[in-house]
Parts: C-alpha cells; sequence; structure tokens
C-alpha cells in the first residue's frame, strides 16, 4: 500500500485546502462629538506579510449621509457595501425618506445576523449623527452584535488606540474634567493615535482617511502615514 | 365566440371595452351596502368611528370589531366584507413589526397603507411559476389611521388597491351624508375631543338604529410621549357615554 | 463488490433495516461523487504587471507545471479582453481557460448589443470579482489570481487591478501574483512607485524582464520563455512568447549547496 503522500500524483503547490476567508487587516476608529463625528480608516491592505496596495479605502460614505468604516476581510466589506447601498435606496423608494443613522444601525445588525452561520468576516464601526443632531456612533462584531459609544476604534490596532481614546476622548484616569472636544481637537488626537499605531502594527500604514461629518455635509481628508 | 357587454364581468382580470374592471368595481359596490365608519384627522390625533349592526338582541355586541390595531401608533376602521380585512391587517401587522425588527423605528402611516394596497390587486389566475393568489378582490375598504414623524395622518384604501389621505372621510352604507356632514363640519384648528363628537354626531345621522354605547366603536391615535402614553386606543363605553351626553 | 461508490458506505439491505439512505450528495447509480476544487492542478506561476508612462504592462512566463514536472512549455496566460484589457492569470490553468470563456461569452454580448457600452479594464474587473466572490461563497473557487491590465473606463485613464479565489480586490502601480509577489514586488515598488507617469515604453520592459529574470533564477516553477503584454493609445498588443537571457556559467564552480571551503 502506498503512502497518502506517494499515491498522490500532484501536490498543491501553494494551499493544500480551501479557506474562503482572509484578513486584510487594517485599522479603523470613529469619534462622535456633540454636532459632529470624526471617522477615520488606514488605507493600507495587506494579506499575511504582504502589502497588496498602499491604497484600498475601506471607510465608506453611505448615500444617506452616514459614514461606514470597514476591517478584516475586504471582499465581504465590499460585498456588504454594496448590500447597504442597495437597501439605502430601496427604502428611499419604499419610505420616501432617507434612512436614519439610528435605523441603518439596525439594519446593518440584521444584515449580518442573517448571515450567522456563514458570517461576513468585517468588524464595521458606523459613524454619523442622531436624530437630534448629535455624532453617534455604533461598532460591531462580524455577526451583528452592535453597541453604540461614544469612541470606539477596532480593527488591527484597534487594541493599540482604544486604550489612547479612553484617556484622550473619555478623560478616563485623568483629574481634569471631561470636556466637549472640537473637531480640530479630535482629528489632531485621530492622526497622532494612527501616527503611532502605524510604529507598532505592520497591518496599519500608508495613509490615513478622515471623514468629518456635520449637519452641513461630509467632508474628507488624506494624511500620509509611514510606509514602511 | 363573440362576449356581450354583460360577460366581461365573468373574468376578474378581463377589462370591458370601455377600459373597466367589473369585479373591482363590484367589490367596491359591496362597500355601500357595509356599516359606516369615520375618520377624522386633527392636529393632536386622528379619531376613527364606526357603527355596529346590532341585527338581534340576543347578539353580543362586544363580540363586533371594526376597529383594530396594526401597531402601537397605528389603528384600522373598516366597513364592507370584514372577514377579508383580516388577511390585510395581518399582513400590516407583520410589515409594521418587520419594520420595526429591521430598522428600530415605527413605519410610518403611509408606508403600511402601500403595503396593505399592495395586496389588493393580488386576485386572479396565477401562472404555474407564481404562488397561488387570491381569487377575487378584497370587499372591503380601510380607514388606516396613525402618528409618525409627519404627524396624525388618515389613510382610505379601496378594494381597487388605491389609497388616499384625507382630513376626514367616512366611508359604508351612509357614507354619501356622512361625508357631506363632513365636509360641512370640518376644520383644520378642530380639538381631538371635537372630532370625537363629530364623528358620533355624524354617524348618528347616518344610522338606522339610535346610536348609543354599545352599538358605535371610537378610537383614537394620538402621538406617543417619551413617557409611553398616547398612540391607539379604544374609548371606553365611559368615554362614549361622556361624548354621546355631549351630541344633544 | 458494488461498483456503485454511491451505495459505499450505505447498508446493503437499503432503507429496509435501517431507514432510508439519502442519495444527496451522489446518486446511487452515479459513478462519481460531487466534487469541488481541493488543489490547483495544472498551475502557472507569478504575472507581473506595472503602470508606466503611456499606459500598462503585463508579463508572465508560458509554462504550465503538473505538480513539480514541467507539463506543458508553451501555455499562454495573458489574454486579451476586449480591445482595452489584458487579463493575466496564476493558478489552475483549466480553471483559467473556463473564465477566457466566460469573458469571451459577456464580451460578444455586449458587442451585439450595441447600445454604445465597452466592457473597460474597470468593469471586466468588476465582473471577475463578482464571479470570484460568488465561486468562493459557494465553496467551488475558480483558483487563481487574476491580473486586469487596460484602459479604466470610456473617460480613458490607466487600469491596474487583482482579484484572487477569494474575491480580494485591489488596484495598485505595481501587481505580481504568487511568488512574484515576494520576489518581484518589492523590486518592482522599487522601480516604478512615483514614477507612473515618467517611465518610458522601453524603461518599463526592462523592468518587467529583469524582473522575470530573476524570478526564473529563483522559481522552481518558472520558465525564462515569456510573454508581455501592453496596453497604451494604440491599443493591445501581446508579444509572441520570447527567451530571457540567463546566466548560469557561476553555477559551474559551486559544489554542494554553495558554501564556500
Amino acid at each position: 500500500m502506498l503512502s497518502h503522500a506517494t499515491s498522490c500524483p500532484v501536490q498543491a503547490p501553494v494551499e493544500h485546502r480551501f479557506s474562503p476567508y482572509t484578513d486584510n487587516g487594517g485599522t479603523t476608529l470613529a469619534i462622535a462629538g456633540d454636532d459632529f463625528c470624526v471617522i477615520a480608516g488606514d488605507t493600507r491592505q495587506s494579506e499575511g506579510y504582504n502589502i497588496n496596495t498602499r491604497y484600498a479605502p475601506k471607510v465608506f460614505q453611505l448615500s444617506n449621509g452616514a459614514v461606514l468604516a470597514t476591517g478584516g476581510m475586504y471582499a465581504d466589506a465590499v460585498t456588504l457595501m454594496k448590500r447597504l447601498e442597495q437597501r439605502l435606496e430601496w427604502y428611499r423608494h419604499q419610505h420616501e425618506k432617507e434612512m436614519s443613522c439610528g435605523a441603518l444601525a439596525q439594519m446593518l445588525s440584521t444584515i449580518l445576523y442573517h448571515k450567522r452561520f456563514f458570517p461576513y468576516y468585517v468588524w464595521n464601526t458606523l459613524g454619523g449623527l442622531d436624530e437630534e443632531g448629535h455624532g453617534a456612533v455604533y461598532s460591531y462584531d462580524p455577526v451583528g452584535n452592535y453597541e453604540k459609544h461614544k469612541w470606539n476604534c477596532s480593527g488591527s490596532a484597534g487594541h493599540l488606540i482604544q486604550p489612547f481614546l479612553d484617556n484622550q476622548i473619555g478623560f478616563k484616569h485623568q483629574l481634569a474634567n471631561a470636556t466637549s472636544l472640537t473637531i480640530p481637537q479630535v482629528l489632531k488626537i485621530t492622526k497622532d493615535a494612527f501616527t503611532s499605531a502605524t510604529e507598532r502594527d505592520i497591518y496599519t500604514g500608508d495613509y490615513l482617511e478622515l471623514f468629518v461629518v456635520t449637519k452641513e455635509g461630509i467632508t474628507k481628508e488624506k494624511f500620509e502615514l509611514k510606509k514602511d | 365566440m363573440f362576449l356581450t357587454r354583460s360577460e366581461y364581468d365573468r373574468g376578474v382580470n378581463t377589462f370591458s371595452p370601455e377600459g373597466r374592471l367589473f369585479q373591482v368595481e363590484y367589490a367596491i359596490e359591496a362597500i355601500k351596502l357595509g356599516s359606516t365608519a369615520v375618520g377624522i384627522q386633527t392636529a393632536e390625533g386622528v379619531v376613527l368611528a364606526v357603527e355596529k349592526r346590532v341585527t338581534s338582541t340576543l347578539l353580543e355586541p362586544s363580540s363586533i370589531e371594526k376597529i383594530m390595531e396594526i401597531d402601537q401608533h397605528l389603528g384600522c376602521a373598516m366597513s364592507g366584507l370584514t372577514a377579508d380585512s383580516r388577511t390585510m391587517i395581518d399582513h400590516a401587522r407583520v410589515e409594521a413589526q418587520n419594520h420595526w425588527f429591521t430598522y428600530n423605528e415605527r413605519i410610518k402611516v403611509e408606508s403600511v397603507t402601500q403595503a396593505v394596497c399592495d395586496l389588493a390587486l393580488r386576485f386572479g389566475e396565477s401562472a404555474a411559476s407564481e404562488e397561488a393568489l387570491m381569487s377575487r378582490p378584497f370587499g372591503v375598504a380601510l380607514l388606516i389611521a396613525g402618528v409618525d414623524e409627519k404627524g396624525p395622518q388618515l389613510f382610505h384604501t379601496d378594494p381597487s388597491g388605491t389609497f388616499m389621505r384625507y382630513d376626514a372621510k367616512a366611508i359604508g352604507s351612509g357614507s354619501e351624508g356622512a361625508q357631506g356632514e363632513l365636509q360641512e363640519q370640518y376644520h383644520k384648528s378642530m380639538t381631538l375631543k371635537e372630532a370625537e363628537v363629530l364623528s358620533l354626531k355624524v354617524l348618528k345621522q347616518v344610522m338606522e338604529e339610535k346610536l348609543s354605547a354599545t352599538n358605535v366603536q371610537v378610537a383614537v391615535v394620538t402621538p406617543i410621549s417619551a413617557d409611553g402614553t398616547g398612540g391607539y386606543r379604544i374609548l371606553l363605553e365611559e368615554e362614549l357615554q361622556e361624548i354621546i351626553a355631549q351630541l344633544a | 463488490m458494488d461498483y456503485f461508490p454511491g451505495n459505499w458506505g450505505n447498508p446493503r439491505t437499503g432503507g429496509e433495516t435501517y431507514g432510508p439512505v439519502s442519495h444527496k450528495a451522489m446518486p446511487a447509480n452515479h459513478a462519481t461523487p460531487t466534487t469541488r476544487t481541493q488543489q490547483p492542478i495544472v498551475t502557472g506561476t507569478s504575472v507581473l504587471g506595472i503602470k508606466y508612462k503611456d499606459g500598462v504592462m503585463l508579463a508572465a512566463d508560458t509554462l504550465a507545471s503538473y505538480g513539480s514536472l514541467a507539463r506543458f512549455r508553451d501555455v499562454e496566460r495573458l489574454i486579451k479582453a476586449g480591445d482595452s484589457t489584458v487579463v493575466g492569470a496564476s493558478g489552475d490553468i483549466s480553471d483559467f481557460q473556463h473564465i477566457s470563456h466566460m469573458l469571451e461569452k459577456i464580451l460578444i454580448k455586449e458587442y451585439n448589443t450595441e447600445d454604445g457600452h465597452k466592457l473597460y479594464a474597470r468593469h471586466i474587473h468588476e465582473y471577475l470579482s463578482r464571479v470570484m466572490y460568488n465561486r468562493r461563497s459557494n465553496f467551488n473557487p475558480l483558483w487563481n489570481s487574476l491580473i486586469v491590465a487596460g484602459v479604466r473606463d470610456r473617460d480613458g485613464g490607466k487600469f491596474l487591478g487583482f482579484v484572487d479565489l477569494q474575491g480580494t480586490t485591489y488596484e495598485a502601480s505595481t501587481v505580481a501574483t504568487g511568488y512574484g509577489s515576494y520576489i518581484a514586488q518589492p523590486l518592482l515598488r522599487k522601480a516604478v512607485e512615483g514614477r507612473e507617469d515618467t517611465l518610458t515604453e522601453e524603461e518599463a520592459i526592462k523592468i518587467l524582464d529583469d524582473c522575470m529574470r530573476v524570478l526564473y533564477y529563483r522559481d522552481a516553477r518558472s520558465l525564462n520563455k515569456i510573454q508581455r503584454a501592453t496596453v497604451n493609445a494604440s491599443g493591445v498588443t501581446i508579444t509572441e512568447p520570447y527567451e530571457l537571457e540567463s546566466e548560469w556559467a557561476f553555477a559551474e564552480g559551486i559544489r554542494g549547496y554553495g558554501a564556500t571551503e
């Protein structure tokens, strides 16, 4: 009897068993202000030790004025985004209004949970303004568990940045009283957070894309990160 | 074989040479045999009122149910073949719950009305691949009342699937007289209380039986406040007595 | 001996003793079970792609390997798709031939529609990404890494994109599949990044030839017979296969694994 290795005439040069999932890395962040919301993410796409590209945007502006930051498997994120845009348009036609941030938050949860047993491998952070015009941040796990926050950071450098935000945005472990932050202050904290994370996390880098949501609209900014 | 004009009402989906769907028109006629129902929209909320035909002294009046809840913020009054409304109300309730489940918000009055009307023309023959349809049009008209982000609203639906928004609307056997009366009496600054009284006043004029707290049913839909009060509510018999007392 | 694999593992008495037998995976009278691609069989190695001044350029060798056997030495892995796109493939050759047929089908369909629409590189890339993602979602992947290069869309512009068996997509000014992503990509980035709009065609050719030569020296599943595809203002050109010069004289003096005494 031949052993398994020799009875098989061909050996797969790369992979031996198909996995439908991959992790393309990346870090995303969202911070809610009194009347604004900042959503940011780096643009590096990785696979293993490779950098696929330096610019693959994974923070998406949605047609209802919200912004979705994604991390994890890029192909799943792109597919999820296409579905969300379709649902936003159907909703517009059916109900003759834009979907609110809160409604989108709930819908995203149901979409994710409907794929509970073959999940979209995506960590989502949704940012926008709530019905009262205050900043709103929702974060998700891949199967639709979600929570509303004031600030959140997830993805490959999430564990590096989150405690920094707890301190700088939430004033945790500070004697100073919590104050409302302005947009320039939040942008500065965000850029510092990503510049530092880029030093330690190989999956974060290249460029940072920042979105600022206010009642006047959405602005976008590109910021350079280290490319090594 | 040549079809004579009167034969165009055989197939439920056959247009007559004049471009009419007779079965749908007959269904609309069926509503004119039904008991009268009235809806009045005010800035404070919407009133729905129906007459209950208590055809026998042995009949238990409370078992006649012609106003129903669709959701916390939505009510519905009906006239015509009320059994048909079960399908529609069930559909409306599912639609409202699905909307809440998916979007964590209350469905708009117009959206739930549209959803109900989408059912209306799904009668006739089905193709092999399709699921079975209904054999005939619905024989019921609805007054859908609700409060959403656009405020209190009243919609009327008929068996053709057409829906329209009204300040005040009457349907059923007494609708002609009732609508005329509403036309005269309605004004935009009407309070909810005034609308309650007007609705029964109008019913009283068109009802064959003498109006009492047992042979009418009234519901109101008001905005739901932060503490959870408001929304759809059927008025109690004592409350009806109070309104009736103001009619004289 | 029961010669129908569909019955293997099921009780011989069928439904009588043990209840109904499920033939969902394989009908009883069927010779073989339903199968899914578990591994590539005949494979192509790296494809490289870069942007340059006038357009985009791809390179790939013409070898199709059967495991470690250099099975077919003249297989073309760069194909023209429409008037302004080339697609290069590494991975399973038969899956790539299937993809070629699908592309041919949609291109003919689009041509016959005569509605003024044309499929540009961006559209072909999007189409392939949906095909690859849907196949992976049905656990029946097309075992390839594909590079799509050409004119971006109706308004012109350069397009250089990537799709793989999991549906992963990206665009970049340099792309490489397989071993190329480890060996050639760093060289390509050094030569191309920041110079996408200034590199001449001659420079672009040299960069790709040099990288393909390095791959030929290091990748045991590669060949020095290669093709290059160029998309620029004058359309798509794919070279005939040509040989790269290589120098093996240094090997004469190497003994064992090359360690000096």
